[in-house]
Parts: C-alpha cells; sequence; structure tokens
C-alpha cells in the first residue's frame, strides 16, 4: 500500500480546494463581519483552521493513502495542541 | 547500503578541498562541520561565561559595566543554548553515527541535512551580527521575555531572528533523522533491535519536530510585536506578558529534553561497551526515553510559577514536572545495574559517563527542589537555578558530548589520543565544575538573585571560590582540546574497534568508508548490546 502509487482524480482536488475556499469564507465573515458568536469567536476560528489543516493533510497530502501509523502520529500530535490549549486556558479561567 | 567488498576509500580522503566539504552530502562530514562550527561556539560562550565570572570576582563594576554585564550574559545564554547546546549530539554525532549505527549509507535527505547545517551558519551569523549592527546585543536575557524584549533599543530583532533561522536548522535535522530511523534500518533491524543512542535521537527528534515552530511563531510575534507594534505581550497595548512566557516555555521546556535525551543515548551507548555487557533494561530505557520527551511537553509552568500564573495551574505543573523524574530514574537504576557485575575497564569515555550520572543526579535533584512550588517560590532568579541547570546542561549534556567525542573520536578519525593525558583533563574539569556551580547553590539558598554584575558582601567567598572553580575547569578544557588537536594531527592509529563494542559503528574501519561500510554489516544475535563473552547475571 505505502509504495504503491496513486493517481487523485480531478473531481477530488476540485472539490478540496472549493472546500477550503468555503471555510476561509467562514472564517473572515466570523471574524469580519461579526457573527454574534462572542467568546466563541476564536474557539470556531480555530475549530474551522483544524478542519482545513485535516482536509490538507488529508487529500492534498494523500494521508488518506498512507498506513494507519501516520493517521495515529498526526493524532497525537493534533491530540497534543489540544492539550497544549486546554492548559494554556485553564490558566486564563482560574486566574 | 552497497553491499560490494571492494574496499572504498575513507571519507576524509574521497575528495579534497574547502568545497567539498562545505557543499558536501555525506552524513559523516557534515557531522564534522558541525563539530566545527558548534566547538567554535562552544569556545565563544565559554570566554563569555570567564569574563562575567572575573566580573563576579569582586562586588561593584571591576571589568564591565552593568549594561554590558546585561549583554554579555545574554550573549553567553543565546549562544550556549540555541548554537552549542541544542544542535550539538544530534547535529554532531547524531549526523555521523545514526546512519552508520543503523547500518545504512546515509541519511533519508542528504540535501535537507546540508541545507540545514548552512541554515545554522546563517542563524549563527544573524547572532554575532548584533555585536556589530544596531545598539549593541540583546540585553533581555535568553528568554527575551516581554514587555521588556519589546521595548529595549538594543538589538532584540536581529537576536530574536538568529533564533528563529537556527530553529529551522533543528526542525530539519529532526524531521531527517525521524524519516531515516523510520525508513533505512539495516534489512532485520526492528525498532527493538536499534542502538539506545538511535533510540535517544528519535525522541529528541519529535521534540525538535513538534515543540520548535512554537518558539518560531512565538519569536516572529515578538517581532512583530516591535516591528508593527501589534499588542500581543505587552499590557500597554492590549498584550499579556504571561503569554509570552507561557508560548515560550511550551518550546524551551522540552527543549531540555532535546539537550538531555541526546546525552542519555551516548551514556547508554558507553556503558555496556565499557562494562562488557547487555544493557539492564534495554526496553525500559528505550521507552523512557519516549516517556520523557512526552511528558517534558507538560511541564513547562514550572518555570513560571512567580510569573502571576493562576495557582490551581501552579500545582498541577508542579504535581506533573515529579512525573518526569521516573523515566529519568529509570534510566539511571539501569545504567547502573548494567555497571553491577560487568567487565569494567576504566576507559577516558567510561569516567565521563559516569561523571554525567553524578553531575545530572545534582542537576535533576535541584531540579525537583526548583519544580516543587513552595521551594520555587524562594529559590527562583537565585543562583540555585543557575547553579542547578549549568550542572544539567554543562555538567550533564556537556560531560556526555566530551564522552562521546572520546568515545568515537579514535572512529572518527581513526586515530588515538593519549589516554592518560585525556584522564588528567577529566579529572580538571570534573573538579572545576563543581567549584565552579556548587557555591552557586548556596549562594542562591542564601538568596543571591542572578542576572546582576553586583552583590551584597555576605556572597562574596563564594562568588571568589565560584570563578577560581571556571579558572580551574577552562584549564582541563585547554589541556584536553590540546591532547585531541594533537592526536587529530600526528595520534598513533587507532583500531577499527578500539573498545571491543559491538553496535554496527565498530564493524566499519576507523574512518568508515564514503558508504559506511565494504560489506554488509552483521548484526548482533540477541540483541544490539549482547556481548558474547558476557556473564550476564
Amino acid at each position: 500500500m505505502e509504495d504503491s502509487y496513486h493517481i487523485t482524480g480531478y473531481a477530488e482536488h476540485f472539490g478540496t480546494w472549493v472546500s477550503l475556499i468555503l471555510l476561509t469564507f467562514m472564517t473572515v465573515f466570523i471574524s469580519v463581519f461579526g457573527a454574534d458568536l462572542n467568546t466563541l469567536t476564536v474557539a470556531t476560528a480555530l475549530f474551522i483552521a483544524s478542519v482545513k489543516a485535516l482536509v490538507v493533510a488529508y487529500y492534498f497530502m494523500h494521508l488518506k493513502y498512507d498506513p494507519k501509523i501516520y493517521r495515529i502520529m498526526i493524532l497525537i500530535v493534533m491530540s497534543m495542541f489540544v492539550i497544549f490549549l486546554i492548559m494554556l486556558i485553564f490558566d486564563y479561567l482560574t486566574r | 547500503m552497497t553491499g560490494t567488498s571492494a574496499s572504498q576509500p575513507s571519507y576524509l580522503d574521497v575528495t579534497k578541498g574547502l568545497f567539498s566539504w562545505i557543499f558536501t552530502l555525506d552524513h559523516k562530514r557534515i557531522g564534522l562541520l558541525y563539530l566545527y562550527t558548534v566547538g567554535s561556539f562552544f569556545l565563544v560562550g565559554v570566554i563569555l561565561g570567564v569574563i562575567m565570572r572575573l566580573e563576579l570576582f569582586n562586588p561593584g563594576a571591576d571589568i564591565i559595566e552593568a549594561q554590558t554585564y546585561n549583554q554579555v550574559f545574554t550573549l553567553h545564554g543565546v549562544i550556549m543554548v540555541f548554537l552549542f547546546i541544542i544542535p550539538s549530539i544530534p547535529a554532531v554525532f547524531g549526523n555521523f553515527f545514526l546512519p552508520i549505527m543503523l547500518g545504512t549509507d546515509d541519511v533519508a535527505f542528504p540535501r535537507i541535512n546540508l541545507m540545514s547545517w548552512w541554515l545554522y551558519v546563517i542563524g549563527a551569523i544573524f547572532a554575532l551580527g548584533t555585536l556589530i549592527f544596531g545598539d549593541g546585543p540583546a540585553d533581555t536575557g535568553w528568554t527575551f521575555y516581554a514587555p521588556y524584549s519589546v521595548k529595549t533599543g538594543t538589538n532584540v530583532s536581529m537576536t530574536v531572528l538568529a533564533a528563529f533561522v537556527l530553529g529551522f536548522s533543528s526542525i530539519l535535522t529532526g524531521l531527517n533523522f525521524i524519516v531515516t530511523i523510520h525508513r533505512l534500518r539495516a534489512p532485520g533491524m526492528g525498532f527493538n533491535d536499534m542502538p539506545l543512542f538511535s533510540w535517544a535521537l528519535y525522541a529528541t527528534s519529535w521534540i525538535q519536530l513538534l515543540a520548535t515552530p512554537i518558539i518560531g511563531i512565538t519569536l516572529l510575534m515578538i517581532l512583530a510585536e516591535r516591528v508593527l507594534g501589534i499588542g500581543l505581550f505587552d499590557p500597554a497595548i492590549g498584550g499579556d506578558p504571561i503569554l509570552y512566557q507561557h508560548l515560550f516555555w511550551i518550546y524551551s521546556h522540552p527543549a531540555v529534553y532535546i539537550m538531555a535525551l541526546p546525552a542519555m543515548g551516548i551514556v547508554s551507548e558507553i556503558i555496556p561497551t565499557f562494562s562488557q555487557r547487555t544493557i539492564f533494561g534495554y526496553k525500559a530505557i528505550a521507552y523512557s526515553s519516549m516517556g520523557i520527551a512526552l511528558v517534558g511537553y507538560f511541564v513547562w509552568g514550572h518555570h513560571m510559577f512567580t510569573s502571576g500564573m493562576s495557582g490551581p495551574s501552579a500545582w498541577i505543573f508542579s504535581l506533573l514536572t515529579f512525573f518526569v523524574a521516573i523515566p529519568t530514574s529509570i534510566k539511571v537504576f539501569n545504567w547502573l545495574a548494567t555497571l553491577y557485575k560487568g567487565s569494567i575497564d576504566i576507559e577516558v569515555p567510561l569516567l565521563y559517563a559516569l561523571a554525567f550520572i553524578f553531575n545530572f543526579l545534582i542537576g535533576g535533584l535541584t531540579g525537583l527542589v526548583v519544580g516543587a512550588l513552595a521551594a520555587d517560590v524562594h529559590l527562583h532568579d537565585t543562583y540555585f537555578v543557575v547553579g542547578h541547570f549549568h550542572y544539567v546542561m554543562l555538567g550533564g549534556t556537556g560531560f556526555a558530548f566530551i564522552g562521546g567525542l572520546h568515545y568515537w573520536f579514535p572512529k572518527m578519525w581513526g586515530k588515538m589520543y593519549n589516554k592518560a593525558v585525556a584522564k588528567l583533563a577529566f579529572a580538571i574539569i570534573f573538579i572545576g565544575l563543581n567549584i565552579l556551580y556548587f557555591p552557586m547553590l548556596i549562594l542562591g539558598v542564601m538568596g543571591m538573585p542572578r542576572r546582576y554584575y553586583d552583590y551584597l558582601p555576605e556572597f562574596h567567598t563564594l562568588n571568589q571560590v565560584s570563578t577560581v572553580g571556571s579558572w580551574i575547569m577552562v584549564t582541563g578544557l585547554i589541556i584536553m582540546l590540546v591532547n585531541l588537536f594533537i592526536a587529530h594531527r600526528k595520534g598513533k592509529k587507532a583500531p577499527d574497534n578500539p573498545w571491543n563494542g559491538i553496535t554496527l559503528e565498530w564493524q566499519t574501519k576507523s574512518p568508515p568508508p564514503l558508504y559506511n561500510f565494504d560489506k554488509m554489516p552483521k548484526l548482533a544475535k540477541g540483541g544490539p548490546y549482547n556481548y558474547p563473552n558476557a556473564k550476564n547475571s
């Protein structure tokens, strides 16, 4: 699996690109035009950015074709990032 | 791996001339390029350290003024942390020996490897450029704490840029090693058949890869605030200085393990070789490297107990800090158990490895003292902290680096040094180090704050003792360097395996051929440390 080559269709590339553009519009809409999310604005922006990163990694960077171990690695890395954020926010919330 | 039996010329003889070195793709030559550059900056850092100790010999301004002192300790810290300790063992010995220990002919990405060295050089030029450009080197300390780093007129921007570029160099080295370990191990070599130095580099590489980008973006935020006036860390323009400390230490605490883990890897190589027996608890040592790397990510807040961080956060970070001691002590107990009933041969590398354990024990245990919340409130920013981290960094990593240099010197250059002189140098360095740093622990408990060019009269005697210690240590370092230099120029030819080691680097010639092996190396049956004649009781 890991050494076999694969060709991704234009439709998949195009779909990925469109979804990234839509998610970017969503981020801009929330931050610039104000979607009245108050304290959730930053969290929403971070969530959208994370989804975009996953889409890029999964489709553009071909993670979907790679062995499971690489997906587990990405999962560990993302989990650590989430833990960093939780520990940081915990400090702010308990000051 | 070539797998051919034809004898190749040594990597030192393949090509000649400056360009054959600075544009080389050979991992061994890149390792040596790092050795020469990293070693040079170590010497610059030592000179700056000696200047500080001379200034502190007596209270008051003697040889440098307060502001110069601030700039000297900042440059000393930046050079020692970013230009010496972080790249030292991975970039020098990792580059040179990882592919050989794995039984392959190079790292996965040789060109990226060369780029990593060039980035290191560019970062170093930026760091030293602060001596010439702008209003002099930064005076913030190597931590660049905001909001002072945002406001000071000294050349923080260029220093920060230097650290940023050096970070890229570190990331690329880490990336290269991870891919090399995953993809290029010799046929039949599983993860649990790798030498422990490779395991240590693997854990280190993950830290380099995951933590370094955080300091990169944080330093760019400092630049953005200085240049564009964006309010990120300066409370006067809406920023939060504690956020800076969080972001800085999210990288810089794991960076302590970038420094320590490869050192532990070297000790794990030296001890079984000079005990001539299987290492005790191979898997425990290997997995504890990963454990240290993982737990080390979540303890950064112990640097910030007095910063204004919340109380609950402080005790949680204090609690988590104590968990790091577990995998670290697993290693120490296993090293001691390996020595027990081994055929111990007191050679120079083993002396450095044993001294590493001694020094690291002091550095580690004093680390637990400052990791304890209540004690740290008193000891924070005192000389106790300076003594503690110098025991870890120079007494630990520095000793492992020098020990590794003496261990692999015959392999790297095919020459042997004068062992008696090397032992004498070791003794002087070891004594000097302890006279230099132990008084700092006492001074800290007495309440002497760090980062001042001046002090109260009651701290005078111990400061003088400490300065004399620096003279002794430097004497030892000079003897060691001269001894190695003479060995390099006209030392006796070293055999291929002078220490009876059984990891793969001892199966090839000294110095190794361009593609590392003339014929396929044989993996030791029963693991990388299964000494055939050892009584593994």
